[in-house]
C-alpha cells in the first residue's frame, strides 16, 4: 500500500534531530545518573554499554526499518507484517497514549518552576513565615524549604492517596499551557517536527537492560512513525546507531553534572551540619565563639562528655553525627531529584534566578521534545486510519487528541494527583513496553520471517543486515527481554502489597503506605489494557478470516 | 542590694555573635561595652514605660561568659528592691530591638534574647504574583501562534483548492494517456527504486 502524498522530512538530519529530541528525554537526567550511583558509579556503564550494543542498538534498528518500509504508523505498520499481529501496534498505541496523559504533568511543573524564577528571592530558598510572624513555618523547619515548595507549595499534596483534594488551579494552569505548547509544535504535522536529540549484582545488568529499553523509546511507535515519513532510501542503519550513541553520550555526560551537584549539595549539607553542631555545643557550654573548629569537634565533643556529663545528656539528641559519605548516600530518584535536589543545589549558588531560569528552560525542551515523539505515535496512526482523515482536519483531530490528554491529565493536578502520577510513571510504560517489544521482535524473526526482512532492508539501504544484527534480533534480545520479563513478574509476586512514599506534613518526611485496592485495581487495569490487545485483535483476525472461509466455501459450494 | 537567681522568674539570658557578625571587625566585648548595653536597655525601659527615671543601674547584669553571654534583670526605678516583670521587659526589647541591635552593630539572629522570639520581616508580597505575569506573557504568545497557524493552514487549503480546480478544467482538455496509465500518477515521484539493480552508495542519502 503505496501512499504517493505522504509527507516526509524535509532532510535526513531533520530525522535524526527528531529521534534525538524523542530520546534525549528526562530519563538521561534524573534516572540514568540515579542508577550509576545506586550501582556503584561508574561501574554501572559497563553493563549499561554491554546493553545498548546487544539490545538497544538492534531494536532500535529494528523499529527504524520497519517505518521506513511500511511508511505508516505502527497500526498499519503490523497490521501489513501479518494481520495478526496488527494488536501490537494497537497495544503500542495505547501505551503511548498513558505515556502522554501523563508525561505532560512534568512539563507543567517545569512550567511553574521557570515562571517562580523570576523573583528577587527564590521562592525555595527561605521559609515562608507563619501567621504570627515569629517562626517560620513548622512543615517547613522540620523538611527543608526546598522540600516545603515541592510539597506544599507546588503539589499541594494530601497525606495519602485516598485523599483527592480540589484540583490546584496553579498547577491546572500550566498543565493547559504545556499542552497548548505541545498542540502549537505538533500543529502542522508530526513530520515538522524536526528540532534542533558491582557488576556481579544480577540487578545492575537489569537495570541497564531496562533503563536502554525506555530510555531509546522503543516500543511506543514513535520510532515507527518517525520512520514512516523517511524515503525509501534513507540509510537508517547510520541514522540508529548514531541516534543511540547520541542518546547514551547525552546519558553519560548528564550524569557527570548531576554527580557534580551531588557532590555540591552534599559537601554544602555536611558542611551545614557542622555548623548545627558547633552553634549547638558553643551556645550550651558558653565557650568562645571560635574555639569549637571543624577539625576539632569531635575532640570537643568527648572532652564535654568526659567533663559535663549531665549537661551533655541533654543535648546528646540533638548532635546529629555528620557524616559526608551519608550525605553522598542519599540519591533521590524520579521527580524528587529533578525538582528538590537540583533546586536546592541551585539556591545556593550565586546568580541563582539565572542558573534557575536556564536548568528549567532545560528541563522543558527535553520535556517537549519527548512528548512530541509520544505524540506523534497516537497521531501518526490515526492519520492512516482513512476513515478520520475523511470527516476530521489535521488540526481538528490534534486538537481533539490533546484536548482529551489534558482533561485527563487534570486528574494529576488535584492534591492527591502525584500519588496517581507515580503509579502512571511505575506501571504505565514499564512491563507492558517489555511485553511489546518481545512480541515485535518475534515476529519480526519468526512469524514474518528473517530473510524476508532482510531483503527488505536490502531494497532500501543496498545492502543486508550484518550477520551482527541478525543473531541479536533472532537469539540475544529475545533471550534478554525473556529474563527481564521473568524477573520482573517474579518481584511482582513476592514484592507483596505494593507500596508508595506518602508526604507527612507533620513530620516533614515521606512515609511508606500501602497502596489500597482501587489504586491495585488501576495499576492491574494500566498493565493489562495494552498488553490484551495483541491477543485480543489475533483472535478477531482468526474469527473474521474462519467467516470469510466459511462464506466463501458456501459460494463454491451452491456455485457447483 | 538585689539578689536574683539566674533562671529566675523576670530574668532574660542574652546572647551576642559579634564574630560571626563582624569576622575581621569584631570588637572586643568588655566592661564599656557592657556598659552601653545596661545604657541601651535602659533606654528600651524609658521609651517603653515613658519614665524617665530608669538609669544605667537599673540593668544589672550578671553571669557573664566567654561565649559572650549574660544574664539580666530590671530593676524598678522607685522601688530597687523590686524587678520589672519579665512581660513589661519583653515589650520594651521588642520596640526598640532595631535600635538595640544597631547599637551594637549585630542583627536579630546575632544579638540573641532567649524567650523573646525576633519578629521577623514579611517577605514583599506584590499585588500580583509575578509568576501569573510570565504566565500571562508565554500563554498569550502561544495562543497566538495557534491562531496564525491554524488561520494560514486554512488560507492555504483555500488556496490549493482554487488551483485545482483550475488544474481539473485544463485536464478536461489534454489528457495524456498511455499503455492506459494516466501520466499524473508518475508526477511527484521519482520513480521505484529497484534495490536489485543499484548496488551504489550514491543511492543513499547521507547522514
Amino acid at each position: 500500500m503505496v501512499e504517493d502524498s505522504r509527507p516526509s522530512w524535509e532532510n535526513p538530519m531533520q530525522f535524526v534531530l527528531a529521534c534525538v529530541s524523542y530520546a534525549v528525554g528526562l530519563g538521561n537526567v534524573w534516572r540514568f545518573p540515579y542508577l550509576c550511583q545506586m550501582h556503584g558509579g561508574g561501574g554501572f556503564l559497563i553493563p549499561y554499554l554491554i546493553m545498548l550494543v546487544v539490545e538497544g542498538l538492534p531494536l532500535f534498528y529494528l523499529e527504524l526499518a520497519i517505518g521506513q518500509h511500511m511508511r505508516q504508523g505502527s497500526i498499519g505498520a503490523w497490521s501489513a507484517i501479518n494481520p495478526y499481529m496488527g494488536g501490537v501496534g494497537i497495544a503500542s498505541v495505547v501505551v503511548s497514549i498513558f505515556l502522554t496523559i501523563y508525561y505532560n504533568v512534568i512539563n507543567a511543573w517545569a512550567f511553574w518552576y521557570l515562571f517562580h524564577s523570576f523573583q528577587g528571592t527564590l521562592p525555595w530558598a527561605e521559609c515562608p513565615l507563619s501567621s504570627n510572624l515569629t517562626t517560620y513555618v513548622p512543615e517547613c523547619e522540620k523538611s527543608s524549604s526546598t522540600d516545603y515548595f515541592w510539597y506544599r507549595e507546588t503539589l499541594n499534596i494530601s497525606s495519602s492517596i485516598e485523599d483527592h483534594g480540589g484540583i490546584q488551579m496553579g498547577q491546572a494552569l500550566c498543565l493547559v499551557l504545556s499542552w497548548m505548547v505541545v498542540y502549537l509544535c505538533v500543529l502542522r504535522g508530526t513530520e515538522a517536527t524536526g528540532k534542533l536529540s558491582d557488576l556481579a549484582d544480577p540487578k545492575a545488568w537489569i537495570d541497564a537492560a531496562t533503563q536502554i529499553l525506555f530510555s531509546l523509546g522503543l516500543g511506543c511507535g514513535s520510532l515507527i512513525a518517525f520512520a514512516s515519513y523517511n524515503h525509501h532510501n534513507n540509510n537508517f542503519e547510520k541514522q540508529a546507531i548514531v541516534v543511540s550513541l547520541i542518546n547514551s553520550a547525552t546519558s553519560i555526560f548528564a550524569s557527570l553534572v548531576t554527580f557534580s551537584i551531588y557532590g555540591f549539595k552534599a559537601t554544602f549539607n555536611y558542611e551545614s551540619c557542622l555548623d548545627r553542631t558547633q552553634l549547638l555545643l558553643i551556645n550550651t557550654f558558653d565557650l568562645t565563639e571560635d574555639s569549637i573548629k571543624p577539625d576539632n569537634l569531635d575532640d570537643w565533643i568527648s572532652h564535654l562528655n568526659a567533663s559535663f556529663p549531665d549537661k551533655f545528656a541533654t543535648i546528646s539528641s540533638q548532635i546529629e553525627g555528620c557524616d559526608l559519605e551519608s550525605e553522598l548516600d542519599t540519591a533521590v530518584e524520579g521527580t524528587g531529584l529533578a525538582f528538590i535536589v537540583y533546586s536546592e543545589a541551585i539556591k545556593n549558588m550565586g546568580l541563582s534566578q539565572l542558573w534557575s531560569v536556564l536548568y528549567f528552560s532545560m528541563l522543558l525542551m527535553l520535556g517537549i521534545g519527548s512528548m512530541l515523539g509520544n505524540v506523534a505515535a497516537i497521531i501518526t496512526p490515526l492519520r492512516d486510519s482513512a476513515f478520520l482523515t475523511r470527516h476530521f482536519r489535521k488540526e481538528t483531530l490534534i486538537g481533539m487528541m490533546c484536548l482529551f490528554c489534558c482533561l485527563v491529565g487534570l486528574s494529576f493536578t488535584t492534591r492527591s494527583g502525584n500519588y496517581w502520577f507515580t503509579i502512571f510513571n511505575d506501571y504505565a510504560a514499564t512491563f507492558s513496553l517489555l511485553f511489546i517489544v518481545l512480541i515485535e521482535i518475534i515476529t519480526i524473526c519468526y512469524v514474518y520471517g528473517l530473510k524476508k526482512f532482510e531483503k527488505d532492508i536490502e531494497l532500501m539501504i543496498g545492502h543486508r543486515p550484518h550477520w551482527y544484527w541478525k543473531i541479536t534480533w533472532s537469539v540475544v534480545s529475545p533471550v534478554l527481554i525473556i529474563g527481564l520479563f521473568i524477573f520482573y513478574t517474579a518481584d511482582y509476586i513476592m514484592g507483596g502489597t505494593p507500596t508508595y512514599q506518602a508526604w507527612d506534613s507533620n513530620l516533614g518526611k515521606t512515609v511508606t503506605k500501602e497502596y489500597p485496592p482501587y489504586a491495585q485495581a488501576v495499576i492491574g487495569l494500566l498493565l493489562v489494557t495494552s498488553m490484551i490487545c495483541v491477543p485480543l485483535v489475533a483472535l478477531i483476525t482468526f474469527i473474521k478470516k474462519k467467516k470469510e472461509q466459511a462464506k466463501e466455501s458456501k459460494i463454491i459450494t451452491t456455485a457447483t | 542590694m538585689v539578689t536574683y537567681e539566674t533562671d529566675g522568674q523576670d530574668a532574660y539570658k542574652v546572647r551576642l555573635s559579634i564574630k560571626t557578625a563582624l569576622g575581621a571587625n569584631a570588637y572586643e566585648w568588655n566592661e564599656s561595652e557592657q556598659f552601653l548595653f545596661r545604657a541601651t536597655l535602659a533606654f528600651a525601659m524609658r521609651k517603653y514605660t515613658g519614665q524617665e527615671t530608669f538609669n544605667v543601674s537599673s540593668v544589672i547584669v550578671c553571669d557573664e561568659t566567654p561565649r559572650v553571654s549574660f544574664w539580666f534583670v530590671v530593676t524598678n526605678p522607685n522601688n530597687t528592691a523590686t524587678l520589672i516583670p519579665k512581660n513589661a521587659v519583653e515589650e520594651a526589647v521588642r520596640l526598640s530591638r532595631n535600635r538595640i541591635n544597631s547599637a551594637f552593630l549585630l542583627s536579630d539572629k546575632t544579638l540573641q534574647f532567649l524567650g523573646i522570639p525576633p519578629t521577623l520581616a514579611p517577605p514583599s508580597q506584590p499585588s500580583l504574583p509575578v509568576w501569573l505575569i510570565v504566565f500571562g506573557v508565554v500563554m498569550g504568545i502561544v495562543t497566538t501562534g495557534i491562531l496564525a497557524l491554524i488561520i494560514i493552514g486554512f488560507i492555504q487549503r483555500k488556496k490549493k483548492e482554487k488551483t485545482i480546480e483550475d488544474e481539473d478544467e485544463e485536464e478536461k482538455q489534454e489528457r495524456i494517456m498511455e499503455n492506459g496509465i494516466s501520466c499524473e500518477t508518475l508526477e511527484g515521484k521519482d520513480g521505484v527504486n529497484n534495490g536489485a539493480y543499484s548496488h551504489d552508495e550514491d543511492r543513499l542519502t547521507q547522514l
